[in-house]
């Protein structure tokens, strides 16, 4: 064989194992984007570059990257929105949600929503659409909803709309009472705070025990409470089942304090290690339309999950004790109570404008966030 | 130390499904590399999970081909008999040969059904419930061998919490300045 057909079959050779790796993958087909014919927000673009395939054993991974670009074709200014995901094929009891609130989108103005998801799933799939995208609810200035609220998303915009008006009527009145510098001083704390949370991996199952914690003997451990000033409703009592770093069914009691009936009440859920760092574990939310609670009486809100908490890639953190706070309530007239901001302790989250806020003043300054504040 | 082989090679190399040259080139560089064999040792792992759940059930082969090759030779005695019975010499074929056909295209057909490419990653085990875990890069369900994660691309920092049924994900996105709130559930 001469020396050119020698390098031509090498090369023809090299091109056939190329093609064999390559994996076809169209991520247009793979996703299928559904508003409702009177929706208030209009799909102008969607954008999926940068998807793609993997084969990874005897599976394929799919990096779908979603940029969309939305217009408010409504006549009020939206506040929030909450986009409903499901891979029905990949995990058929799974569904996930992706909710952009904070907003400030005037009537004919474009926004922009990411949504970034991997699945594993066999090489060998179905035809048709991986991911279904549509809409849960849109929210407006006002709090007026739209949308078929299957993930309750309503409440959760309104209770971030709410923290949202009150983080922003406080740093107002920072602005006004010690300037620039004040805020400034402001943003570098939430900064500080944010950076010194402490980072914990949790695993979550329904019912049951996630895992086994080796060794551990199982406990009850029983929740402290704090008191939130001005919350309508009471955590009197409750517990939870503890082996090693694991905690499953937690149960509250609560008293309603109001003289308005609650339709739901969620539990922030704070675990402190035996080393005695304390991290927001999560929240123990009242079943949905399960809890209607008259003025005065006692309800339970209890979860069956069991929570696994680790950090560093693995490392158990033990539990030693739990502290309960009544994080939100919403009455049966859908009216909704958020703790004021003095109630708020290092260890709770900032609210997501308060987070929005402090990324501003991190990448722009604090011109950038009085400017901001001064459009609301 | 050469380059690192694409995660694809490795792959590829852990199923043992690289060309000579590729495997070579690549186990020399795994041989020198701890990140990649580590990769290859999960992808091994993973490999064998998959194979584990997309077994076949067993099948008596032996006892199937005897039972084909049974119904072969039925089909062409019973095609000797009807041709002894009527032997329609003007229709240019014998119903022998019709048997024989018959029983041949059944033969292929249940040989297709029974050798078809099976999924690599079979069912998922009905105890197998779905769990939700956090990772640095997202928040992922996984039931069986699948898995669906929502990942926090772009995110500065991450504020993770469970809530019921649901785990959340909330950051800025370091691109348009957006709280992204991302939540899993499961069911």
């Amino acid at each position: 064989m001469s020396m050119c057909s020698k390098w031509i079959t090498a090369a023809f050779a090299g091109a056939l194992a190329l093609w064999a790796q390559d994996v076809p993958f169209d991520p247009h087909s793979s996703i299928e984007i559904k508003l409702p014919p009177d929706s208030p927000v209009a799909l102008l673009s969607t954008n999926v570059r940068d998807s793609g395939a993997t084969p990874r054993g005897g599976a394929m991974v799919i990096d779908l990257h979603m940029a969309l670009s939305l217009r408010n074709s409504d006549s009020r200014t939206i506040r929030g929105i909450t986009l409903l995901v499901t891979a029905q094929e990949v995990t058929a009891g799974g569904k996930a949600s992706v909710a952009v609130p904070s907003l400030n989108v005037a009537p004919g103005q474009a926004f922009p929503v990411r949504i970034d998801l991997r699945l594993l799933r066999p090489l060998q799939a179905g035809a048709g659409p991986l991911v279904k995208v549509s809409l849960d609810g849109v929210l407006f200035e006002g709090l007026d909803f739209y949308g078929p609220n299957r993930l309750n998303s309503r409440r959760s915009m309104t209770v971030w709309e709410m923290e949202a008006e009150r983080d922003r009527k406080y740093f107002k009145s920072v602005l006004a009472s010690s300037g620039p510098e004040g805020l400034q001083r402001e943003m570098l704390n939430s900064l500080a705070r944010q950076d010194e949370r402490p980072h914990i991996d949790v695993r979550m199952s329904r019912g049951g025990r996630s895992v086994t914690s080796v060794g551990e003997p199982e406990r009850m451990v029983r929740f402290a409470f704090l008191k939130m000033p001005g919350s309508p409703v009471e955590a009197i009592d409750g517990w939870a089942e503890v082996a090693g770093n694991e905690a499953r069914t937690p149960t509250i009691q609560v008293l309603n304090r109001s003289s308005r009936p609650v339709r739901y009440v969620e539990i922030g859920w704070i675990v402190k290690d035996r080393q005695g760092h304390e991290f927001l574990a999560g929240s123990v939310p009242a079943a949905e339309g399960d809890l209607l609670l008259p003025p005065g009486q006692t309800g339970r809100v209890l979860q069956d999950t069991a929570l696994r908490f680790s950090r560093n890639a693995g490392e158990p953190v033990p539990i030693g004790s739990m502290t309960g706070f009544v994080s939100h309530v919403e009455f049966a007239d859908g009216r909704v109570w958020v703790p004021g901001r003095a109630a708020l302790s290092a260890v709770m989250a900032p609210s997501p404008e308060e987070q929005r806020l402090a990324d501003l003043y991190r990448t722009k300054g604090v011109g950038a966030v009085v400017e901001e504040l001064r459009k609301y | 130390m050469s380059k690192h082989p694409s995660e694809a090679n490795l792959a590829l190399y852990a199923g043992g499904e690289l060309s000579r040259w590729r495997r070579w080139s690549v186990e020399r560089h795994v041989a020198e590399c701890t990140a990649c064999r580590d990769a290859v040792a999960q992808f091994s792992a993973l490999r064998e999970q998959t194979r584990a759940m997309a077994e076949l059930p067993d099948v008596a082969w032996d006892s199937l081909a005897a039972e084909m090759r049974a119904n072969i030779r039925l089909g062409l005695e019973a095609g000797e008999c009807v041709a002894e019975r009527s032997s329609p010499q003007h229709l240019g074929f014998s119903l022998r040969g019709v048997a024989a056909c018959a029983s041949l295209a059944m033969l292929l057909v249940v040989s297709f059904l029974i050798e078809r490419p099976a999924p690599r990653v079979a069912e998922i085990k009905a105890d197998e419930a779905a769990v939700i875990e956090t990772s640095g890069s997202g928040i992922q369900v996984k039931e069986g061998g699948r898995a669906m994660m929502l990942l926090n691309a772009r995110a500065r920092t991450v504020e993770y919490q469970a809530s019921g049924s649901a785990m959340g994900a909330r950051y800025v996105d370091s691109d348009t300045g957006q709280v992204t709130i991302n939540n899993v559930y499961v069911q």
